[in-house]
């Protein structure tokens, strides 16, 4: 199922208006809600005004770029093309929100938005153009549980009650939900000593915290445990910020946390 | 409907009741107007953002470079009844730490 839509606007500040309205009104229609709305037009408007600003340098009124909505299964999608010179921005550093003011960079923010907005964001330079391709993950289908082994979270038995949980990327309020379900799910199934492998996990929101906490909790109950391993140094220091570094088993490794596991 | 501000002075503070939205179109139409005020000598500056759907990260620059301007002075600028998601923004770029974050306008201009 697949439902695209198509708009061109010509490369000037005027325009981006359009562009927000026509985004605004696919998105709505591919069922997202008024935050992820949000999200998205706003993820637009910093793209069309950076390719405006940076890649025409306010010349652009004779190059089109052009916007493309498109729902699918489980993302809306935008895609946003331009014939101004190469830019990837997914390559350049964003501005730290953490910086005083007096710190703080003027500039940079539209892509650091951007980024954090929409859950996919790839680049690509296609013949004499830039394609930025947006992605926003749309809800889940109410009602229907989630299956275990969930593609994002792939769970391993070990034996002696004990399985591994991989997510990957990002864990925020899009995806912890799916988490809390895999690993309540596991902990069902007499699974009580869960180890979740964090290597690939880039981001951890407070809703990801949440739910590690929650499910310790269950686990602990039943004389099981939520052990924690390959966390990167990023999500380390939030940690230690909340104090998790205190409540949980942290490991550098798999192995290394395996090994911590009761013999059978 | 594009942005409207209206500015009006009280005994210690400048409001400014910004509605509509704020993009790259028209963000340095409400950084001028800011300035105007503050060339005037008036650094407590309080923005309503209320009636604001809608703020891209150019409406954020023109705030955080009048609030370095103000600050400077011994002025400070604060902000009154974000929306949801307009706080939200304001929350990843770390600029809810950065400005004093009202829930009401009166208690912004109370502030001061």
């Amino acid at each position: 199922m697949s439902d695209q839509s198509r708009l061109a606007i010509s490369a000037r500040l005027e325009e981006v208006r359009h562009a927000c309205d026509f985004v605004v009104e696919a998105a709505e229609r591919a069922g997202l809600d008024e935050r992820a709305v949000y999200h998205c037009q706003m993820a637009v408007d910093e793209t069309l005004t950076n390719i405006i600003e940076h890649g025409y340098h306010y010349q652009g009124d004779d190059h089109e770029i052009e916007v493309i909505c498109q729902a699918q299964t489980r993302q809306f999608l935008i895609t946003i093309t331009d014939d101004s010179p190469a830019f990837n921005p997914l390559e350049h550093d964003a501005p730290d929100p953490a910086a005083a003011l007096d710190d703080r960079e003027p500039g940079g923010w539209g892509i650091y938005f951007i980024r954090r907005l929409m859950d996919d964001v790839d680049y690509a330079r296609v013949g004499n153009r830039n394609h930025l391709i947006l992605a926003k993950n749309l809800p889940e289908p109410a009602g229907l549980p989630t299956p275990p082994g969930d593609d994002a979270f792939p769970v391993r038995q070990l034996d002696n009650h004990a399985a591994v949980i991989t997510p990957s990327r990002r864990l925020d309020s899009n995806t912890s939900p799916r988490l809390e379900t895999v690993l309540n799910g596991q902990l069902g199934t007499g699974n009580m000593w869960l180890f979740v492998d964090m290597v690939g996990v880039e981001y951890i929101a407070s809703s990801g915290l949440k739910v590690l906490v929650a499910v310790w909790r269950r686990a602990r109950e039943s004389s099981g445990d939520v052990v924690l391993c390959g966390l990167q140094p990023r999500l380390i220091e939030i940690f230690e910020m909340v104090g998790f570094d205190m409540l949980f088993d942290v490991h550098p490794d798999l192995d290394t946390a395996l090994a911590t596991r009761p013999t059978p | 409907m594009a942005m409207e501000i209206n500015a009006s002075e009280m005994k210690r503070v400048q409001l400014f009741e910004v509605v509509g939205r704020v993009d790259s179109n028209n963000a340095n139409e409400l950084g001028a107007e800011l300035d105007s005020k503050v060339d005037d000598g008036k650094t407590n500056l309080v923005l309503d953002l209320s009636g604001v759907e809608y703020m891209s990260s150019a409406g954020l620059r023109e705030m955080v470079r009048v609030l370095k301007r103000v600050k400077r002075s011994g002025g400070d600028l604060r902000v009154a009844s974000p929306s949801d998601r307009v706080k939200e923004v304001l929350e990843l770029a770390g600029l809810d730490t950065i400005f004093e974050v009202y829930p009401t306008q009166v208690e912004a201009v109370g502030s001061f």
